[in-house]
């Protein structure tokens, strides 16, 4: 009889259990080569805003998952146990006290990765000890509610498939009152497009003039694309989550529908983890080889420009501009000239903010911290580095190319005062397209029609 | 995508569909043990049923594991919802609290005069069962218990993607082989 795994409370057991299936070697590598140098401390953000509080500190938190490697999956912790830190969990009560380091003292955003001489990722176990906590049950209440959303729903906020749709009716018709063209469409599941166009349901619930803006552009280059009316959801609660078979299922259906309609390229509207998931670690998490090309809508507009097939004025953009890279996008995609090109076509100030690139801070909003409100006091207590970041960039606007990101500036704005705004490359492209001469050749053209029906009809 | 066998005098079918949108006379809520409907399905009853539902809820919990109510379902294409409080998040005993979850749900549609049911996969998802479990419990005490014969006419398993489909869609045609 094993007594050790008798003085362990039922649900830590599942947790240790289940660490060994999850750990990869990838996370081993990370999990044994930390010698504790301190060189990563200072680059988290946590660290910086509480000055003398050990436990913010990147190796400690690591330190907190990594004594269960030691313990139950490496030799070293059964050789030398104390030497080595290794050590257990027992008690439900010890697995909350794990969550709130986990989910409430990092983002995930992978800054201490960039900066670690060893190459630890800390961000990818610390994923997997979430993983963990939420296969028994033990995880913020926010997380649950986001996770479940998206396993049953289909997306992360919730948003029914008659009401995506009635949203994004209403935006064609927007479009068709913008374009002045009563017969400009926004696709829904057009087979054989050249593009399938996935979104953030945020764009549904509270930005749908994205929807519009993207729509323009896609008008104006001639595109010939389509959403899709299932599987539109790009974003993944998984890779915030640890739930791999959430994030295999979401990015799977986004693949399906792809699939289904025989669309030639899969354009990821702006978000972080969107891109990431969905472009990058999607198809591990569905076990699947994707057959269509898959881009970043800050590509596909930056390419429009480039060919020409869209003009843009950047004097429509007046004031200034600064731009805040995405953890996901710079640090674990490397997408970060791109944007920084587009939005130079399209402003006439852009001033960058420092540190920026793979070296920027966190919105603080990163790891789905968005939906965790219990940890929203320490969270905007770490946001005074980005806010410290912004206002010394003296901009009006910061533009991001992510919608989680949004939100995130947007929380930290507002509680520091600094009465910036934050938008998106989409908007500021749709704002600099020089159209008035689509438009006016559209209004003429209806209005002949028209004259020419209401003449044939008398 | 849908797949349809004929036991005794019912029918089982898998389709992929979203549960709380179907026509049917009832669909299976994977309910928390208080009966509050939360987000994911639970958030697609509180949107398309109206707040009849939550306010019938209310005098009828909490639930112990395997048990489940009935309820209308107010405004939404179905006639009723069964809500069952089945195991959650690897619990003990799981798979035996599972089956017996789903026999009193088919239980219950016969107390209630409900012919036609739509199920989800089980657990699956969000609450962690794997969804070939999940398939495998949800489809073989159905078939068994239509088997027996039962005054359900129609019982439908809703996949949520083609993942689920693909699951579910061969433990339909193992059932019926062990049904035989
Ligand atoms: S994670 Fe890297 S930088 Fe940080 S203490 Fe360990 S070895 Fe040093
Ligand atoms: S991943 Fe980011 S938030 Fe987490 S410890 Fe590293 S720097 Fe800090």
């Amino acid at each position: 009889m094993n007594t050790e795994k008798n003085k362990r409370s039922y649900k830590a057991q599942k947790v240790i259990d289940r660490m060994g299936q999850k750990l990869t070697r990838q996370m081993v590598g990370s999990l044994t080569a930390c010698v504790h140098c301190g060189m990563c401390t200072d680059s988290c953000h946590y660290v910086l805003a509480n000055p003398g509080d050990p436990t913010f500190a990147p190796a400690y938190k690591a330190d907190k998952i990594r004594k269960l490697f030691k313990q139950h999956y490496d030799w070293t912790g059964k050789v030398f146990p104390k030497w080595v830190k290794a050590g257990s969990v027992y008690t439900d009560e010890e697995l909350q006290e794990l969550k709130d380091i986990v989910f409430g003292k990092c983002t995930n955003c992978r800054r201490c990765t960039v900066n670690c001489p060893m190459g630890v990722d800390l961000a990818t176990f610390n994923r997997m000890a979430r993983g963990l906590l939420c296969h028994v049950g033990i995880m913020p209440e926010g997380v649950e509610y986001v996770a479940k959303e998206q396993w049953e729903i289909g997306n992360q906020m919730g948003v029914l498939k008659e009401d995506y749709i009635e949203t994004v009716e209403w935006q064609e018709e927007e479009l068709q009152s913008e374009m002045e063209d009563p017969t400009a469409k926004i696709p829904i599941d057009k087979p054989d497009s050249n593009i399938v166009y996935v979104i953030n349901p945020r764009e549904i619930k509270h930005d749908p003039r994205s929807i519009l803006d993207a729509a323009k552009i896609f008008y104006a280059a001639g595109e010939d694309y389509t959403m899709p009316s299932e599987g539109w959801d790009m974003t993944n609660f998984g890779l915030f989550n640890g739930d791999d078979e959430l994030g295999g299922a979401v990015a799977g259906r986004v693949y399906d529908k792809v699939e289904e309609l025989r669309g030639k390229k899969l354009v990821i509207s702006e978000c972080g983890h969107g891109y990431r998931s969905t472009r990058c670690e999607g198809p591990n998490w569905a076990k699947k080889d994707i057959t269509f090309d898959a881009e970043s809508s800050v590509i596909t507009m930056l390419e429009y420009i480039k060919q020409g097939k869209i003009k843009v004025d950047k004097t429509k953009n007046p004031g200034s501009y600064t731009f805040h890279d995405s953890c996901n996008n710079a640090r674990s995609c490397g997408l970060t000239e791109e944007p920084r090109e587009l939005l130079s076509l399209v402003v006439e100030d852009f001033r960058e903010m420092y540190p920026n690139r793979a070296e920027n801070y966190c919105c603080t909003g990163g790891g789905g911290a968005m939906s965790m409100a219990e940890y929203r006091p320490s969270r905007l207590k770490s946001a005074k580095i980005k806010a410290d970041q912004l206002a010394a960039t003296g901009t009006k606007t910061v533009v991001t190319s992510c919608h989680n990101c949004v939100d995130g500036l947007t929380d930290l704005i507002g509680h520091y005062k600094l009465g910036m705004d934050v938008t998106q490359l989409v908007n500021l492209v749709a704002n600099a397209l020089v159209i008035d001469d689509i438009v006016e050749e559209n209004k003429k053209k209806y209005a002949e029609k028209e004259e020419v029906s209401s003449g044939s009809a008398q | 995508m849908m797949e349809k066998k004929q036991i005794k005098s019912s029918t089982l079918s898998v389709i992929k569909a979203d549960v709380t949108a179907t026509e049917i006379d009832a669909f299976v809520f994977y309910a928390r043990n208080d009966l509050k409907l939360g987000s994911g399905f639970g958030n697609a009853i509180a949107l398309r049923g109206g707040p009849s539902i939550r306010k019938e809820l209310e005098n009828l919990g909490p639930l112990k594991v395997t048990e489940v109510v009935v309820t209308t379902a107010g405004n939404m294409k179905a006639k009723h919802i069964i809500h069952a409080c089945g195991p959650k998040f690897q619990e003990e005993n799981l798979e035996q609290k599972l089956k017996t979850t789903i026999i009193n749900v088919l239980k219950a549609a016969e107390a209630n005069g409900i012919e036609s049911i739509a199920f989800p996969p089980m657990g699956a998802g969000f609450y962690g069962v794997p969804i070939d479990v999940s398939a495998k419990i949800t489809i073989e005490t159905i078939a068994e218990y239509l088997n027996k014969g039962s005054e359900i006419k129609d019982v439908i398993i809703c996949a949520n993607d083609t993942r689920e489909y693909k699951a579910l869609e061969p433990k339909l045609k193992d059932a019926l082989k062990k049904a035989a």
